[in-house]
């Protein structure tokens, strides 16, 4: 790959003048971790992706194909062992406000309430207390919770819990959500209500979105791109462009041909993959 | 108050006056003069407690259990939190911990004795030292099982390492800290005891060895009583404390383990 010097110091992006800066800029990634016996696993293997800003991403892949971690590199919680990620054109070295993770676990602090909860990052940036109480009350109202804010984590039903940590995580204002499995705890109906939600949620703010998950539905009904991945070593197999108009309504969707042919489409993918594991 | 409260309340009060009529019972059936009855027991505690001497005495043990309970927790919580999150720490301080767990720290206490005195710095720090294992092995099983995803969260949050200890691991390790020091403050006032017992200068335990010394039976069996309500009250008190720091955690049914 050339480079052209634009001024001394100053290095073009290679398609800095086509398309805007990446948000979000996977290079050449790779993971390796160590197993007990002295075995090493590959989770990743030389990822390469680019997501841009406003865009919904979203992982797609067997379990153990490394999806998770990816999120995790780009969180800054697991460092690559060789490649960079780079957040608006920075490296990533460690945790910060502008990449807000939401768990399948919740990850609700229990000490604290719900409010307490959907307060803490506000607090944390040194936003006055009534002014993080104010807006955090709003985002409570917004994710469906106005009633619950002196509830304790431990009261409320896992798609509450959700709710709560997406309160939290959108309060600090991060610029991308980093949405781990988030509905995977979840039973059918709830996770339904909540992929809802979050596709409304989104569609006021445009925030960009790396959403992991395991679930095809899931991944056309809420994204712009589903990128398909296979495992051992952890690999892009495909990125798939999913070109359905928006707003999305889900009633709407389920009824379309195309949103139907891509379904199967990365269903298909994915049984190759899986197929390809067998029958090398 | 429902019936079902009131019991509860009442139960560990009717325990305890059955264990007395138990002693009661035995104490008459064997008749011994180095077993006297409940009400002998009973009946010379206000001699001790009405005593100015002794009553100072009791305060003096009273003053080393807290000091030394109060630097034992100052130092193990950290130690054990950092234990449970840093390996290196855990790698480090694990075997040691091993060494020194199943030691009597009584046992310590004649070679503490040789290099410190009789004085209260060796029995303060034999009881630092006794209570120092549990709460380092509570805290330090608190903190390991503190769910890393809560910990990235706050640090997405931007908390520094130090802030994601005082601030996240802390609270979450909280209950099992707690756990952890309601054992060391039983074991406290079993060390402050034994150390008095072995350092004979004054104190609760040098009460109840110097009586048994000269077999004032009924005074041993009123020190035995005192010790008994102390670890009582302490341990109320301090389950107090616990459930409201800790209400958030709480199971909604709880066993009534002691008056509160």
């Amino acid at each position: 790959m050339s480079v052209v010097p634009l001024r001394p110091g100053v290095q073009a992006e290679p398609s800095a003048h086509a398309k805007p800066v990446a948000m979000i800029e996977i290079d050449r990634v790779s993971q390796m971790f160590e197993t007990s016996g002295r075995r090493s696993h590959l989770a990743l293997s030389d990822i390469s992706l680019s997501i841009e800003d406003g865009a919904f991403v979203s992982i797609l892949g067997p379990s153990g194909c490394g999806k998770s971690t990816l999120l995790y590199i780009v969180g800054g919680f697991v460092m690559p062992t060789a490649g960079v990620a780079k957040v608006k054109g920075r490296a990533i070295t460690g945790p910060g406000p502008d990449r807000g993770p939401v768990f399948q676990e919740f990850a609700l602090f229990p000490w604290k309430n719900v409010l307490g909860n959907v307060m803490y990052g506000l607090r944390q940036q040194g936003v006055k207390r009534a002014e993080a109480e104010a807006q955090s009350r709003r985002l409570i109202e917004m994710v469906g919770l106005k009633g619950y804010e002196s509830f304790y984590p431990k009261e409320l039903s896992g798609g509450m819990k959700q709710r709560v940590a997406i309160a939290r995580t959108l309060a600090y204002h991060p610029e991308v959500l980093l949405m781990d499995e988030p509905f995977g705890a979840l039973d059918a109906h709830t996770r339904t209500r909540l992929q809802n939600d979050l596709l409304n949620i989104w569609e006021r703010d445009r925030k960009t979105v790396l959403f992991v998950t395991h679930s095809v539905d899931e991944a056309v009904f809420l994204s712009d791109k589903v990128v398909v991945m296979t495992r051992s070593p952890g690999r892009i197999k495909e990125i798939v462009d999913i070109d359905l108009p928006r707003p999305r309504r889900r009633a709407d969707l389920l009824l379309d041909p195309h949103y139907q042919k891509y379904v199967v489409d990365i269903e298909k993918l994915i049984d190759d993959v899986l197929e390809d594991e067998l029958h090398p | 108050m429902n019936a079902s409260q009131f019991g509860r309340r009442i139960s560990p009060l009717l325990a305890c006056i059955g264990l007395l009529c138990v002693w009661q019972a035995g104490a008459l059936a064997l008749k011994t003069d180095s077993f006297p009855t409940a009400l002998e027991a009973i009946r010379a505690i206000p001699s001790i407690l009405g005593d100015h001497e002794s009553l100072l005495n009791i305060l003096d043990s009273l003053r080393r259990m807290a000091i030394g309970f109060g630097l034992a927790a100052l130092v193990s919580i950290p130690l054990g939190l950092m234990m449970g999150r840093i390996r290196a720490v855990a790698s480090l301080c694990n075997p040691l911990l091993m060494i020194v767990y199943p030691v009597p720290k009584a046992a310590l206490m004649p070679v503490i004795m040789l290099w410190l005195g009789v004085g209260d710095v060796s029995k303060t720090l034999v009881i630092f030292l006794g209570v120092s294992i549990p709460i380092i092995y509570h805290s330090f099983q608190g903190a390991k099982a503190v769910e890393e995803k809560m910990v990235w969260s706050g640090a997405a949050m931007g908390l520094s390492g130090f802030q994601r200890m005082f601030r996240i691991v802390l609270p979450a390790a909280l209950p099992e800290i707690l756990a952890g020091c309601r054992t060391g403050l039983v074991l406290a006032l079993i060390t402050m005891v034994t150390s008095e017992m072995i350092a004979r200068q004054n104190g609760a335990g040098n009460i109840l060895f110097n009586a048994l010394d000269m077999a004032q039976y009924d005074t041993v069996f009123a020190m035995i009583i005192v010790i008994g309500a102390l670890g009582i009250i302490f341990d109320a008190a301090f389950e107090k404390l616990r459930r409201a720091l800790v209400r958030w955690s709480e199971p909604r049914f709880d066993m009534p383990l002691s008056f509160s």
